[in-house]
């Protein structure tokens, strides 16, 4: 039986993928493990294994022909099998084969991929890309600029990234400095601390390439991610039925014990932040309240909640201009069960690798909650869209030195309000205020993080 | 011991070149006979041989009238032997005199190939500086239209590949003046290459002497989407091409190379600086031509210029066909250029 070989799914938002190059051609002999393909998902772009020996009988997509998942990529004949009868047997239309047609013996059900690292998708650990394909000039173009082409999305022949595609990022990142660049208020030490941990996007103004005081307009081609992120964003803003929930921390107690554990742990290199507290927070709160941490599930017409057993705090990271912008959530699995040492130095690494090599797909998946912080920027509140398929997730203002009055009087205090956006369908007002005043409990007394 | 290969006056290349337009319209083979001519007047050393080159005015009455001037001891008939000949004029440019050998088709060299391949270009350095070879070999390269398969020869990809020897192909009557005055006061042996289909083509060729240094390109056209490289016959695709693409709001820098050896690939990596994509036409064959040499350099010096792989315009890759239609489709032709050029674009 000749071998059908489709588009695997290899992050669980993966809805189509793009074979950027084949590594082998018709009547190549192939070995179990060999790399076939080059595959590029909406997140990364990854080496495609074969399960199989068998020599290629067919080639069915070109490179740079998207494809949806599950869809026939290539038909391998097995021993002995001659080429032409396998393509034969498999030349149905391959656009109309569906997902369910698939061998199960060849392919990953869909979803279980992401679960089982032990499943048929590629053996070795999901990575960054290593091979992008550029021309000469772009490549010189990118590195005089400091781009790094995995950011880049290539238009040219073939997927090729040609000059003016990296001039795109370019002009992207040079246009959108001004109105990023805050010459804002000092921001308070905390939120320096949230910044440090957490922003990539630290607000360093590039001299502008326009004229001062002249604007200039051009149309700027989406990148991949910023194409992501459109469709995800839309797709979570108008299909669920957001609503925000709104309290304030008195974070004064939580910046003195921050303080003083950086003091008797600098010397092991610890380096607490803010944030880190509040993602042992969130991740602690969940036990209390399970439906925070779940999905929506569809299921096929019969619409269920899944309550989760893993906490994984997701962490949204700006990527810096120079690398293209847009955005990434790190993922840190189970969470509730890392100490505040591990969440920091952790989340420090992400936010590392996120900013210089790109995070591999492994690392941004499966969170169950997300954190988005802009403390670092000054900002008082704000409210984020749902990152699906995530019900709820929490937007972080800074922690500013405010009046209170406590019993009457009156007192300085350090106040840090968060905004959840939660799905209603899942979620309700008063769950969702609970879940909150839980979370605040922690962060007002932060001791509790300790244990 | 010395030839006078070493006493040759090089000719003044500092002094500025008189203008392209004017009305003084002539043929390109009236061009040639010019450039022969005031040669031979200034230098009587300066001698013409060839297959009917004398009484009969040349097979292409380039040489028209050049007997009657000179007579018949410096322009000189041979016998359909381009061995004996080509050989002749080397043994005379050792000897210190400057022959001019005209093959009557580029394609008839073959049978001269030892002589003109492998004496005239090595003989400065297998003598070890002691014997030049001051000569120039001129005839009609490339399809000349309807010669079938052994008659049209482009030798530019299997000579040039001769270090010791020069080689120009010029596209126009002004440049070949210029040329070929330059090639005849060369010190090393000049293949000097014509085009049968170019003969009768007229410009402006100015009155007043000059000559034209080697290794430098002119640049035809001017603009930033594509560079396109070129030399001979085939420039006049390019024009006509670059008219077209012009039409489209693509404008091209189009370089004539006008010699091949030296190239001046200066020109060629300044002008891909600018437009990042490059398209060589080339009359010859594709495998191991000129523009593939174009290609390869462009690729050493110019690599990070590439926006796009460089592209070769050749000929197809089959002997020269006799019929009109397939030799038209062979040969590089503006369509084709056309293309080329879009392709870069994409």
């Amino acid at each position: 039986m000749p071998i059908e070989i489709t588009m695997p799914r290899l992050s669980d938002t993966m809805e189509r993928g793009t074979v950027i190059k084949w590594n082998v051609k018709e009547g190549d002999a192939v070995a179990v493990g060999d790399v076939l393909a080059d595959i590029e998902t909406d997140k990364a772009t990854m080496e495609l294994e074969s399960f199989d020996a068998g020599t290629v009988a067919r080639i069915a997509i070109a490179e740079g022909e998207p494809i949806g998942v599950g869809q026939l990529i290539m038909v391998l004949a097995e021993e002995g099998e001659s080429l032409d009868d396998a393509d034969a047997a498999t030349t149905s239309d391959p656009a109309a084969t569906p997902d369910d047609s698939q061998d199960a013996e060849a392919e990953p059900a869909p979803g279980e991929a992401s679960d089982s690292p032990t499943a048929r998708t590629p053996a070795t650990p999901p990575h960054t890309p290593e091979r992008v394909f550029a021309s000469p000039l772009a490549r010189k173009f990118a590195h005089d600029h400091g781009i790094d082409l995995v950011q880049v999305r290539g238009t040219g022949p073939s997927g090729r990234i040609v000059n003016k595609d990296v001039e795109a990022v370019l002009t992207r990142s040079a246009g959108s400095t001004s109105p990023v660049a805050p010459a804002a208020p000092e921001p308070s030490p905390a939120a320096e601390a949230v910044a440090a941990a957490v922003s990539t996007a630290a607000p360093t103004p590039e001299p502008s390439r326009a004229p001062p005081g002249r604007l200039e307009a051009r149309t700027v081609p989406l990148s991949n991610m910023r194409a992501i992120i459109a469709r995800r964003l839309i797709e979570s803003k108008t299909g669920i039925p957001h609503y925000q929930v709104t309290a304030v921390a008195n974070v004064g107690n939580l910046l003195e014990l921050r303080a003083q554990l950086n003091e008797q742990l600098a010397s092991q290199g610890v380096k607490l932040t803010v944030n880190d507290f509040l993602v042992r927070a969130c991740a602690l709160a969940m036990h209390q309240h399970p439906y925070v941490n779940s999905r929506w599930a569809d299921g096929g017409g019969q619409p269920a909640i899944e309550i989760l057993a893993q906490v994984n705090i997701g962490i949204a990271i700006a990527l810096p201009e120079e690398r293209g912008g847009g955005l990434v959530v790190a993922t840190l699995k189970d969470a509730d069960r890392m100490g505040l040492r591990q969440i920091s130095s952790e989340t420090r690494r992400l936010a590392l690798k996120a900013r210089e090599k790109g995070l591999t797909i492994d690392e941004m998946q499966d969170s169950t909650f997300t954190i988005s912080n802009l403390g670092m920027f000054g900002v008082s509140h704000f409210t984020a869209i749902i990152n699906p398929p995530n019900v709820c997730i929490l937007a972080v203002g800074a922690a500013t030195e405010q009046p209170i009055v406590s019993q009457g009087q009156l007192a300085v205090g350090s106040l840090m309000s968060m905004t959840m956006s939660s799905d209603h369908r899942v979620v309700d007002g008063a769950m969702a205020a609970k879940y909150l005043q839980t979370v605040t409990q922690l962060l007002e007394s932060p001791a509790t993080l300790l244990v | 011991m010395t030839t006078t290969t070493l006493d040759i006056p090089a000719p003044d290349f500092t002094a500025p070149l008189p203008p392209r337009d004017g009305d003084r319209v002539i043929q390109f083979r009236q061009a040639l006979r010019e450039a022969m001519s005031e040669e031979m007047r200034r230098d009587h050393r300066v001698f013409l041989l060839g297959e009917e080159v004398a009484h009969y005015h040349g097979a292409y009455k380039i040489s028209e009238g050049m007997l009657e001037e000179f007579g018949d001891k410096r322009i000189i008939d041979t016998p359909i032997s381009e061995s004996g000949f080509a050989g002749l004029g080397i043994g005379a440019a050792m000897y210190g005199l400057r022959p001019i050998v005209e093959f009557m088709s580029w394609s008839f060299s073959l049978v001269a190939a030892d002589q003109i391949l492998n004496n005239a270009p090595k003989m400065l350095y297998m003598s070890g500086g002691q014997w030049g070879c001051p000569i120039v070999f001129r005839g009609n390269d490339g399809a000349g239209g309807q010669l079938g398969p052994t008659h049209s020869w482009c030798v530019e990809g299997l000579f040039a590949n001769v270090p010791g020897l020069k080689m120009v192909i010029p596209s126009n009557p002004y440049d070949a003046k210029g040329l070929l005055k330059a090639a005849i006061r060369d010190p090393d042996p000049v293949f000097f290459l014509e085009n049968e289909r170019l003969l009768a083509d007229r410009a402006h060729v100015p009155e007043q002497e000059y000559y034209i240094p080697f290794g430098t390109a002119a640049r035809l056209r001017e603009g930033d989407a594509c560079t396109l490289v070129s030399f001979g016959r085939p420039v006049h695709f390019c024009l006509e091409a670059c008219d077209e693409l012009a039409a489209d709001g693509i404008d091209c820098d189009l370089l004539d190379m006008r010699t091949i050896r030296p190239l001046d690939i200066d020109s060629i990596i300044q002008s891909l600086a600018k437009t990042n994509r490059i398209v060589v036409v080339d009359q010859s064959w594709p495998f191991s031509s000129i523009a593939s040499e174009v290609v390869t350099q462009v690729c050493e010096k110019g690599f990070d210029h590439l926006d796009h792989p460089p592209v070769r315009v050749n000929t197809e890759d089959v002997p020269t066909p006799y019929a009109a239609n397939l030799e038209a489709a062979y040969l590089p032709n503006p369509g084709r250029i056309v293309s080329a050029v879009k392709e870069t674009l994409r």
